[in-house]
């Protein structure tokens, strides 16, 4: 069972960058479903959280929802990020959410970043401020990141979606989904312990006597 | 059952008068809110440690000492001296000194403090704070229990046959407690030396802090120093009270509103539901408390916050008058089913009468 997390910052209703996400979550599945593997998706819509996430600014805890979205990101094995261009980046919504995920939760998961933008010409939002934050936070773009313009969303293809979208979004969620390929000789990729991980797992004390005097935090 | 207030100490606006008390208004009423707290029962005053505006509470030691000397049965402690950027030899000094002149009506609760300024003011860097925590606190107490002390670490300058002075009261060092409200660490060190864990409790959901003390319990057990029930749990918690539940929450929203620490975020409802905060009559607010077993267990210790957000001493003291007429309550309530193995927290009466054993036992 492969769970893959899909967030969504559209503020729309319907929204454009929703419906994008859809695409890449459903081709992800099928991708991964094709080879024989099982597949859990999670959307994690923003919108309806943007005040717990001023509120978890304000007071460092997650209320309820934003606590399960949180999990749901921390525990995916794969992540599909979507966000509206604002501004010429990601929107405040998308990075305040990233914002308060715990450092580590994304260390080497496979993220497909996209973006809806009214224009073609914001396009490059995806290489020059997507892939710099899932960098940052260790996370593993996938080499193709679909951009979506309004004409994207023309009535070419099936479902209103042009043929050269779908095209893009297949191919971007079969990398995805190569990177999911269960491969029993690979070392799983190292992560930093999490709180979690800390409550089920505690680090002996000597352990951190010894950490604290040699100076090897972190 | 210990059952106490702590404060912070912050000089906040009163958001109903624009009023800003002076540093000495606070300073002093501090002092007052503490004579309250003894005069209706209580049985501990703790104080933080902050050493930035808007607070007041730098040099606790003085502080406590002035109340110490003003006081009769009240537990003086800290909410939380700053193990981190504080000296341990200095904390070991202090402290026992304290314990000296109030005959031993003192506990010390350590934490790292929160702000990142701090550190380099005391000549210390934040990316170091749980290594700080760590080495700092294993120096004092070793300061405490051994009369010469040869000791090498990564944060001061080594000691060599070093004599911390005065030595603790009959021979029985402050009980210790570990504030964390969200470090997993903490609770393990606090574990591994059998000392108490306290949760602040105020600013985070129960069900972290339960996931906290759970943590502290199990480990505590794997130490070796009891079962986890016998492991030493100190809550905080925040509450205001009228005698009418509406008047309480009209009268407070002014203040969670504008509230330095928790303002401008949550509305006040989502933050009583969301957190351990009451807002209600004396009944709920028993009520409530004596709820926090359900997910602590049968704990040794409860601070309550009543002097924050720029509410007046006036209104701090009558919150204690209302403390008070409950407290019977409380402490029967919290008396109630507790099992007879589970200890109450260690007095210096109890660690002196443990320290003599020893002493008896070497001979």
């Amino acid at each position: 069972m492969i769970r893959v997390a899909v967030v969504s910052a559209g503020l729309g209703a319907p929204s454009s960058t929703r419906l994008l996400a859809d695409l890449l979550g459903e081709a992800t599945e099928r991708a991964v479903a094709a080879r024989g593997e099982s597949v859990e998706t999670t959307h994690v819509e923003l919108r309806p959280l943007a005040r717990a996430l001023a509120d978890h600014l304000v007071t460092g805890f997650p209320a309820d929802d934003l606590a399960a979205a949180l999990r749901s990101v921390q525990h995916a094995d794969a992540v599909i990020a979507v966000t509206p261009v604002f501004a010429a980046s990601y929107s405040g919504l998308f990075k305040t959410f990233f914002d308060v995920v715990e450092p580590g939760a994304l260390d080497g998961t496979p993220v497909l970043v996209a973006a809806t933008a009214g224009t073609a010409r914001h396009s490059l939002v995806l290489e020059h401020a997507m892939r710099p934050l899932f960098a940052h936070l260790r996370a593993a773009p996938v080499p193709t990141g679909v951009f979506a313009a309004s004409e994207d969303f023309g009535d070419a293809g099936a479902g209103g979606v042009t043929g050269s979208l779908q095209k893009r979004v297949d191919r971007a969620a079969a990398e995805l989904a190569a990177l999911l390929a269960t491969d029993a000789g690979a070392a799983p990729t190292p992560r930093r312990r999490s709180v979690e991980d800390e409550f089920a797992d505690p680090t002996p004390f000597e352990t951190l006597l010894r950490g604290a005097r040699q100076g090897d935090d972190d | 059952m210990q059952i106490g207030i702590f404060s912070v100490g912050d000089v906040t606006p009163d958001p109903t008068t624009g009023r800003t008390p002076t540093e000495h208004e606070r300073i002093r009423a501090t002092v007052e809110i503490a004579k309250k707290a003894d005069e209706i029962g209580l049985d501990v005053f703790a104080t933080g440690e902050h050493h930035n505006p808007p607070f007041v509470s730098s040099a606790p030691t003085t502080t406590l000492a002035w109340i110490g000397a003003q006081t009769e049965n009240l537990i003086l402690s800290t909410a939380t001296t700053l193990i981190t950027t504080t000296d341990p030899v200095l904390i070991a000094e202090n402290y026992a000194k304290l314990q000296h002149l109030t005959g031993g009506r003192v506990d010390l609760m350590l934490g790292r403090g929160n702000t990142g300024p701090v550190y380099p003011w005391f000549g210390k860097d934040i990316r170091d704070g749980l290594n700080l925590a760590i080495e700092n606190y294993d120096l004092l107490h070793r300061l405490w229990r051994e009369d010469v002390v040869n000791w090498q670490g990564r944060f001061r300058t080594p000691l060599q046959g070093f004599t911390s002075t005065p030595r603790p009261l009959d021979g029985a060092p402050p009980f210790v407690w570990h504030g964390s409200i969200r470090s997993p660490e903490i609770a393990e060190q606090a574990a591994y030396y059998g000392n108490g864990f306290f949760h602040n409790h105020i600013f985070w959901p129960p069900s972290h802090a339960g996931q906290m003390i759970d943590l502290y319990r199990r480990r505590f057990e794997h130490y070796g120093h009891g079962a986890a029930d016998q492991a030493i749990v100190g809550l905080g918690g925040q509450f205001f009270m009228r005698p009418n539940s509406q008047d309480a929450w009209k009268e407070f929203r002014p203040y969670f509103d504008v509230a330095p620490v928790y303002g401008h975020g949550p509305s006040l409802e989502d933050f009583a539901s969301q957190t351990p905060l009451t807002v209600g009559s004396p009944q709920q607010v028993l009520e409530r408390t004596l709820g926090f077993r359900e997910y602590a267990g049968d704990y040794q210790r409860q601070l309550f916050l009543v002097d924050h957000a720029g509410l007046p001493l006036k209104t701090v003291l009558e919150q204690l008058d209302l403390l008070g007429e409950i407290l019977p309550a409380l402490r029967a309530g919290f008396a109630e089913g507790r099992p007879d193995h589970v200890p109450d927290a260690p007095t210096h009466d109890s660690l002196a009468a443990s320290a003599s054993q020893r002493e008896e036992v070497d001979a």
